[in-house]
């Protein structure tokens, strides 16, 4: 396996970052697109709540529940999936193959640097909805410190379940309908569409089960306080545990998946 | 004029189906995309269904209700990509200046772009919308008397669909770049809100989703309209609504064409 220096990371992040930013309209419509869910979920979930709670959720949780989901989701649809999938699809990656780099460290820092061109707005945006919709205050500031450092598993974990949906295309040979897949499972599963709690245990069982649900729920849990500081590091510890295993699943995957590639043209 | 429209058509049906006949070539992916469609419509269902073990109405309406509103969305969102989804190509066409070789084509240029491209995921979400809907019809106790009034609110609604998705693409004439951003932001704000009966909503949204962006035309009333919810005037709406979004979106294309400089060489 090749490997390479951190300044090569470094470098791919600050390349993807720079890309990112240049298409300023991708850009502001993805924090657009969240802006509008996080709307639309507080009119529904207004209505359905009232003056009384569901799933353990009154109106101040929820709130604080749908801003933490607005964050959430902007950072975890914030990376360029597209652009790892075109150079397999595209045929570039023969010429990734003869480089002196690691293949999934590249496309990870590229994707990070990507996922970084959102958070200032993800982050102003959040503030704002906390100014102006009021919702429920952290359950102590330990845990909005351990709230900080869930959001931040994100990263690695959103750019691991892209990774992998990714690899996919050796095989099918179009990202779209995986990218779709992918998207509906991080989006239901995750809490994202409904709050888990809401959901019948079965299927809760099935979302605690998968690394989705420490996207948006478990981020939340830990704010809300719905979780004691032992369980909130238990989640924590959940979450690393995904990245290592996601990663690593990766790169035995790619060895099988390389093994695929056909190359066109002369 | 007649014979307009048979060129228009014949070059329509034709490039449709070679289209098909390109897909269905890569078999796996016909079943990635048919099954996301599946996927998308158990994901709206399950949705709905959850919701529903907790609440007894959303926004005043029903469980069956909710699954006739989410059915008849999945059919009138979802189809277009059966047989309109190469609009969404615009984008790309004027960025890389492809659009050139439709308008030098003796074949009008619309039906050429809207067939560039077949979306395999409407095999997967109309069927299953379409069963939602049943379902929701039967439970709500929808008479069959209806069915023609239905069938005629679902032709409305797929014209709005096409008309609507044409408008937003044509926004990529005059806004460059490969991203049709208009187009994804009607999707999204379709998908987000217009699963929901618009009561629930505050009153200057209703307006705007009903007026300002006819988006209610093509799921919300004509369900009313099904339901009984909405009096027998409203059954003017969607027909209304249907033309005049086909002969704007003709007009905004045609506009969107005339102001195309093509990609430079």
């Amino acid at each position: 396996m090749t490997t390479h220096s951190f300044a090569v990371d470094r470098a791919f992040a600050i390349i993807a970052l720079k890309r990112k930013l240049a298409y300023r309209w991708n850009w502001a419509f993805s924090i657009g697109f969240g802006a509008l869910g996080l709307l639309v979920g507080l009119a529904v979930w207004r209505s359905l709540i009232g003056s009384g709670s569901l799933g353990g959720y009154d109106w101040a949780d929820m709130r604080a529940y749908l801003i933490i989901g607005f964050l959430t989701g902007t950072l975890a649809w914030g990376g360029s999936d597209w652009q790892m999938a075109d150079r397999i699809l595209d045929g570039l990656i023969s010429i990734d193959l003869t480089k002196p780099v690691d293949f999934q460290r590249a496309r990870a820092a590229e994707y990070i640097g990507s996922m970084i061109s959102v958070v200032p707005t993800a982050v102003l945006g959040t503030v704002a909805a906390f100014l102006l919709f009021r919702p429920a205050p952290p359950a102590s500031a330990l845990a909005a410190g351990l709230t900080i450092l869930s959001v931040l598993f994100i990263f690695p974990m959103a750019f691991c379940v892209n990774y992998l949906a990714v690899l996919m295309c050796f095989f099918t040979r179009r990202y779209l309908g995986i990218q779709w897949l992918k998207d509906g499972l991080l989006s239901f599963l995750s809490g994202l569409v409904v709050p888990v709690a809401l959901m019948p245990i079965w299927l809760q069982g099935l979302c605690w089960a998968l690394p989705f649900v420490h996207f948006t729920t478990t981020p939340s849990n830990i704010y809300l306080g719905r979780i004691d500081t032992p369980g909130a590091l238990g989640l924590i510890a959940v979450q690393a545990a995904w990245t290592i295993v996601m990663w690593y699943g990766a790169r035995l995957i790619w060895r099988q998946t390389i093994k695929k590639v056909t190359i066109h043209g002369g | 004029m007649g014979v307009d429209a048979r060129h228009t058509a014949t070059v329509y049906g034709r490039s449709l189906w070679a289209h098909f006949r390109s897909v269905v070539e890569y078999p796996a992916d016909f079943w990635v995309m048919a099954t996301t469609g599946i996927f998308w419509q158990i994901m709206s269902f399950g949705f709905v269904t959850i919701l529903f073990q907790n609440v007894n109405a959303v926004g005043g309406w029903g469980y069956h209700e909710m699954l006739m509103l989410v059915g008849f969305l999945a059919v009138a969102a979802g189809s277009p990509a059966l047989y309109w989804d190469g609009i969404w190509s615009i984008a790309d066409q004027v960025a890389d200046g492809g659009m050139d070789y439709r308008i030098t084509r003796p074949a009008p240029v619309m039906p050429q772009i809207a067939t560039l491209h077949i979306g395999l995921q409407g095999v997967g979400e109309v069927p299953l919308g379409a069963a939602m809907f049943v379902y929701g019809w039967i439970g709500a106790g929808v008479g069959l008397g209806q069915i023609p009034v239905a069938l005629l609110l679902f032709a409305c609604a797929a014209v709005i669909q096409v008309a609507m998705y044409t408008i937003a693409n044509s926004a990529n004439f005059w806004v460059k770049g490969r991203v049709p951003v208009f187009g994804f932001f009607l999707v999204e704000m379709q998908n987000e809100a217009m699963r929901f009966p618009l009561p629930v909503f505050p009153m200057a949204v209703r307006v705007l989703l009903t007026f300002a962006i006819p988006l209610a035309f093509a799921s919300f009333v004509p369900v009313e309209i099904l339901n009984g919810r909405a009096s027998e005037w409203w059954l003017l709406g969607p027909p209304l609504t249907a033309a005049l979004l086909a002969a704007l979106a003709v007009w905004i294309f045609r506009a969107g064409l005339r102001s195309y400089d093509s990609a430079g060489h």
